[in-house]
């Protein structure tokens, strides 16, 4: 046992390219990526579970760990319209928040993705209210489906670092901003042990942010302005150009990250035991974990399940779905998170990027552990029975409800 | 990784205006459109000389006292004489009046001229085309030098007949020293002889020569020959010893230097020349001065600073009492009044006395001086001309009854009994002559209006400021003194007075239309030094023209312009 | 050989061509504020008139960085852009917050008060139309009570106070306040001089007449600025650390009347209300002087 835990430890954790190991809560993972990526301004608001992120930051930038100008602001929509003006000024910044906190920011999300502002946000997947409620769901973040921000959904601590440091190279590339999404509590809070690169390392793959074109005296360039019928459209053509240069650069950026890291969390999807899965469960965040708990269960029993982990939302995975499914006979789409009047939404969105492909599996809508309650291996079987006993597909399948 | 496409560097990516919005004209939204009109002032109205004065005071503003006094010069070649004796009708009118205290334009003449005391008037005053026809004025008062002056700037050849010894007429003869001190009036007349004016003194038409005379060598006559005769008051008494004309003592005093003086003077009058008799019997030696006027002080036509100032000096008023008979042995010994009242208006506006019946009364007298008005003498003139009231009778382009004699001054109809009515009818002589010469034909200019009511001064640039005062030097003992009582005022005083012009319908370059226009559009052009609307992007607010603070744009309908 | 009866800088950061209506009383402040910050300025320009005045992409009539943001961000973008241009170094520049009365009085309302109880070091302007005039004329609460717009029909005029502003930004204790007209540019441009050397937060409130919105002729833009200062409706003044009170220029006292009645959007207003329009600024503007009076005494107990 010891012998398997040291090899995977050496495995995740390249000793050559860490300079620590520390057991810490998600939220401290962000902060410690927000310190190693260099970031110049920082503006946020607390809100649980998001906090403790704040708090650490205000820790680090008081001691001057980092070396970034904090805006403690008086809402999450202040803080997103702080981050839009520093980001305008041509310098890295980053923001995190929650729930209402990122619903109250959603104006702003649109500017920022459509003045082309590489900001970067950490948002801890959190159910919207009411009733109040602070754990985990997915609601909050696919809601900001069409603001132009690219998403990327995270399982572990590990992970949240790594996509940080990635959402920052990817975001000034394609001059996108980038939300990074954590499961409230189950990330948020729990305590994992992380690798912290070596900020050299760190260094080499996110090289300083100088965009040509910010606020600067020089030149005297207004952004932003008004737009008539004759140009605003070639800007919306240009941001979803954009998004497809993000589908191509995200598995680039992993590779680099990998080359320079060492480490490697896959790209749009994460696919396990999928080559030759009849059945496949299509999870996100940290369902996954549990999911593959039972997929090695089924497997073990004979039957062959597999499951596909999706890690970005926007842009969404068509082509990797596609591709990962052109074998298997069913999918069950479980989601933490639901679009009232249809269904789950990576349902939704996956079924459709089915529509056009050439192998269309049966394909079945779960929608379970909505305001944190929890799914566990148990509640996963239940679903996976369901699924193989499925002769039609279903759209919304309720999952634990008590009625 | 080189295959990244490089966002960061591409500009359309996001909204981004690199350049201006000129391109956008917003011009073509106007529909009223602002402009520079500079209107007369009314004090430029107001003065008969037709001065420029706000255009003299932004030459002071800036200290440029040379070329304000050469603004001066070609309405009023004598403002050093006009600058201390002028009743300056302009402040009358002026508009400052309505808003605190009128401008101090007097002052400022004076000023002006005193600061070119050495310096002459400039050549490029007089055309540079020399003509050959030839005028003869008769008379160098006032009138007679404006005119001379004028033509000789025209480019004709002048020569003034003066009976006196000196030039100067009214100026010299009737005017005390210690109002106008005669090195002023000897500058002022110097200078216009330098341009070529020949002043033969000491020629009394009628007498050492003929008018024919003058009709027949020269191309045109201009008479100015002033109002020097009394009717005297035609009531009993009159012949006594003691009982002179005012203006005769005057006259005495300054071509001889001396006059007989009583020690109880009375002086019947009450227009300038009565003050200017008071006064001088003062500084003659008289123990008692006492001004007998028929109206009251209100209806006094004397400048009421001079009024105030024989007050100051010791003179003594009696109003509303009229002489109707002088008594005495041999010389006078007592004049006797009869009280008046105001009844209604009469034609000049002010009220007519009436006497009281019953009311007589004597008061004593060892000299009466009379200033009650004079007519001019125009014996010389043999009855040639058509008269109205005593005076030359001329058409509307200063000419007699005569072709090719003009009259001026106070010897024709017209504006009379003033210094600058004198000047300025002269320069209406000689431009009529001047263009009789040249065609034949007179046709002179109407009546000027002012375009700047009261109204349309922007009061919102204006605080209140007084009026300055000026310096006065009274001395101790008024006897055997003519030294110059006001001395004018300071350079302080006149920069201050200089500002305090609203400047009315005359652009000071303030700069407040270009400061207050929400389209930029206004500019000064720094070689034209002048302001140029920008009409590619006016949009006409009118924001410029309210915001002038003097009236000195207009305001007009686009469509006047589109035409 | 000009002769200025007012001193301004010569520098001209706005350029021409603008759209905005004709006799704007905001272009009027646009230029003098620039002209006083000069050319190392950056402009946060929320929704508002501006947003369209300063022109479409790619023109922009201003000659300074302009920043445009959504409606209620103006002082957090501003704050936010401050500290992004601090982290690069350039810690000289200017940036100025420009919004209308809506983004300021209203929907950014909270956001000012974050920027100013951060004391985030720009000058937040707010050029005071006193309605959502880019809307076409809508109350905001800056309009004032008796005033019609078109949310606040004649019938039904505006019938609660214009929120003091100046008030609620003392009471956040920033360094340096001033209330300011483009009639009386040389105050304005003194002001705007002062708050540019002063670190933190300013906040500056301009007056601008609105020829439609007020209903009143464009070329009395300047005039109307001018009475509101004389009518003491708008009075001149500074509140320094949100209890030095000075008034700049002591109101002559205009009957409030001639101001009204320059404005179509006033027409309604019997003799009554007016008479009581004047008692309320004739007791405003003596508790001004009062609280003038109150700092200056505690200033000398202070010295």
């Amino acid at each position: 046992m010891e012998q398997i835990m040291n090899e995977t430890m050496s495995k995740y954790f390249n000793p050559e390219t860490t300079a620590s190991i520390k057991v810490m809560e998600g939220t401290h993972a962000a902060s410690q990526a927000v310190k190693l990526a260099r970031v110049k301004v920082i503006s946020a608001y607390p809100i649980t579970p998001q906090t403790s992120i704040v708090e650490k930051l205000s820790e680090l930038c008081a001691s001057g760990e980092i070396d970034a100008e904090f805006i403690k602001v008086e809402s999450e929509h202040s803080a997103m319209a702080s981050v839009v003006g520093a980001e305008s000024a041509g310098v890295r910044s980053f923001t995190a928040t929650s729930s209402q906190g990122l619903a109250l920011m959603h104006e702003i999300l649109h500017w920022a993705a459509g003045a082309r502002l590489p900001i970067v946000m950490v948002n801890v997947n959190r159910a919207l209210a009411p009733a109040w409620n602070i754990w985990v769901e997915q609601t909050d973040s696919l809601a900001q489906r069409d603001t132009g921000w690219i998403q990327f959904y995270c399982e572990s601590n590990q992970e949240v670092l790594d996509m940080v440091l990635q959402a920052y190279r990817l975001a000034e590339q394609v001059m996108l901003p980038v939300m990074i999404n954590l499961d409230a509590f189950f990330l948020s809070h729990t305590s994992e042990p992380v690798a912290l690169p070596k900020q050299e390392l760190v260094d080499q793959f996110l090289p300083p942010y100088n965009p040509k074109y910010k606020m600067e005296l020089e030149g005297g360039h207004a952004f932003g302005g008004l737009a008539m019928p004759d140009s605003y459209m070639e800007l919306r053509y240009k941001m979803q150009k954009s998004m497809e240069e993000a589908e191509r650069l995200i598995p680039i950026v992993a590779e680099e990250y990998d080359h320079i890291i060492g480490r490697h969390h896959g790209t749009f999807l994460e696919n396990y035991r999928v080559a030759d899965a009849d059945y496949l469960l299509m999870t996100s965040g940290t369902i996954s974990g549990t999911s593959r708990i039972v997929v090695d269960s089924y497997r073990e029993k004979g039957i062959k399940l597999g499951m596909i982990k999706v890690r970005t939302f926007r842009p969404f995975p068509t082509k990797a779905i596609r591709e990962a499914v052109k074998n298997a006979k069913k999918v069950g789409v479980i989601d933490r998170n639901i679009s009232f009047g249809q269904s789950g939404i990576f349902f939704s969105e996956a079924k459709a990027a089915l529509y056009n492909a050439e192998h269309r599996p049966l394909m079945n809508g779960y929608v379970a552990g909505l305001g944190g309650r929890d799914v566990t291996p148990e509640t996963i079987s239940e679903i996976v029975d369901h699924l193989i006993a499925s002769e039609k597909g279903q759209d919304l399948i309720w999952i634990g409800v008590k009625k | 990784m080189s295959d990244i496409m490089d966002l960061k560097n591409d500009q359309t990516l996001m909204a981004i205006s690199t350049g201006d919005m000129s391109w956008n004209k917003t011009g073509s939204w106007r529909y009223m459109r602002p402009l520079y009109e500079n209107k007369i002032p009314p004090c430029t109205v107001g003065c008969p000389a037709h001065e420029k004065i706000p255009q003299y005071f932004a030459l002071v503003k800036e200290k440029k006292y040379k070329e304000a006094w050469e603004t001066i010069l070609p309405d009023n070649p004598m403002p050093g004489v006009t600058g201390r004796v002028c009743y300056h009708p302009c402040e009358n009118v002026c508009n400052r009046g309505e808003y605190d205290e009128t401008i101090a334009i007097h002052n400022m003449e004076r000023f002006v001229a005193d600061q070119n005391l050495d310096n002459h008037i400039p050549e490029y005053l007089v055309s540079k085309e020399k003509r050959e026809e030839k005028v003869a004025i008769i008379g160098s008062g006032p009138a007679g030098l404006s005119a001379a002056y004028q033509l000789v700037r025209q480019g004709f050849k002048v020569t003034v007949f003066e009976s006196a010894n000196e030039a100067g007429g009214m100026l010299r003869i009737g005017i005390p020293s210690y109002r106008l001190p005669r090195e002023i009036l000897d500058k002022e007349i110097d200078d216009i002889k330098r341009l070529g004016v020949e002043i033969r003194a000491g020629i009394t038409i009628g007498k050492d020569l003929p008018l024919s005379n003058l009709q027949k060598n020269f191309d045109a006559v201009l008479i100015a020959v002033g109002a020097y005769k009394s009717w005297g008051m035609q009531i009993p008494g009159e012949e006594l010893k003691g009982i002179r004309s005012g203006l005769d003592y005057l006259k005495q005093y300054n071509l001889q230097e001396q006059a007989t003086t009583g020690k109880n003077v009375v002086v019947v009058g009450g227009g300038n020349t009565a003050i200017d008799t008071a006064r001088s019997a003062l500084r003659m030696g008289a123990e008692k001065v006492t001004i007998v006027y028929r109206r009251s002080r209100a209806e006094m036509p004397a400048v009421p600073e001079e009024i105030e100032d024989a007050k100051k000096e010791g003179v003594q008023f009696v109003f509303l009492a009229n002489p109707i008979a002088f008594h005495g042995n041999g010389s006078v010994q007592e004049v006797e009044l009869i009280k008046m009242e105001l009844g209604e208006p009469d034609k000049s506006g002010r009220r007519r006395p009436n006497p009281v019946k019953g009311s007589e009364y004597r008061i004593e007298a060892d000299q009466v001086l009379l200033a009650i008005g004079e007519v001019p003498d125009l014996e010389f003139t043999e009855g040639q001309f058509k008269l109205l009231h005593d005076r030359l009778n001329l058409d509307n382009g200063q000419m007699t009854s005569q072709k090719g004699i003009f009259a001026c001054g106070d010897a024709a109809n017209g504006p009379i009994g003033t210094v600058v009515d004198a000047i300025a009818t002269g320069h209406r002589a000689a431009t009529a002559i001047g263009q009789y010469l040249r065609n034949g034909k007179v046709a002179l200019n109407g009546k000027m209006e002012s375009g700047v009511p009261f109204d349309t001064i922007n009061l919102d640039y204006f605080v209140n400021e007084p009026r300055p005062k000026e310096q006065q030097h009274h001395p101790e003992t008024l006897k055997e003194n003519f030294e110059e009582v006001n001395l004018g005022i300071t350079i302080e005083d006149a920069l201050n007075e200089a500002n305090r012009c609203f400047s009315c319908g005359t652009c000071t370059y303030c700069d407040n239309c270009l400061i207050f226009c929400p389209d930029v559009a206004i500019h000064l052009d720094p070689v034209k030094h002048e302001y140029i609307i920008d009409y590619d992007y006016c949009k006409g607010c009118g924001v410029c023209v309210h915001e002038c603070p003097r009236n000195a744009m207009a305001f007009e309908e686009e469509l006047k312009w589109n035409k | 050989m000009s002769q200025q009866l007012i001193d301004i800088p010569e520098v001209e950061l706005m350029g021409k061509g603008h759209v905005a209506c004709p006799g704007c009383g905001s272009t009027v402040a646009m230029r003098f504020v620039l002209k006083a910050l000069g050319e190392e300025t950056m402009a946060v320009i929320p929704a508002c008139c501006w947003t369209i005045v300063d022109g479409p992409t790619p023109s922009s009539v201003l000659k300074i960085p302009v920043m445009h943001t959504a409606f209620e961000t103006a002082a957090s973008a501003a704050s936010g852009l401050k500290h992004g241009l601090d982290a690069r170094g350039e810690k000289n520049t200017t940036v100025m917050a420009w919004a209308g009365d809506g983004g300021t009085f209203d929907i950014g309302f909270q956001a000012i008060s974050g920027a100013a109880e951060r004391n985030e070091d720009i000058i937040y302007f707010t050029y005071d139309n006193e309605a959502y005039m880019n809307t076409g004329v809508q109350r905001s609460s800056a309009t004032p009570e008796g005033a019609w717009t078109t949310t606040t029909p004649t019938k039904t005029p505006k019938n609660k106070p214009k929120k003091d502003i100046v008030e609620a930004l003392a009471a956040h204790h920033i360094p340096y306040i001033a209330t300011a007209s483009i009639a009386f540019p040389e105050d304005l441009i003194a002001k705007v001089k002062k708050a540019k050397e002063i670190r933190g937060m300013k906040f500056i409130h301009i007056i601008s007449p609105c020829p439609p919105g007020w209903k009143s002729l464009p070329n009395d833009s300047i005039r109307l600025a001018r009475l509101a200062v004389e009518t003491k409706i708008f009075p001149l003044y500074e509140v320094e650390d949100g209890w030095k009170y000075h008034i700049t220029h002591e109101s002559k006292g205009t009957p409030v009347k001639e101001y009204l009645k320059a404005q179509g959007r006033f027409n309604h207003l019997t003799d009554a209300d007016i008479e009581n329009i004047q008692k309320t600024m004739d007791r405003k503007w003596k508790m001004l002087k009062m609280k003038e009076k109150l700092s200056l005494e505690e200033m000398e107990v202070l010295d």
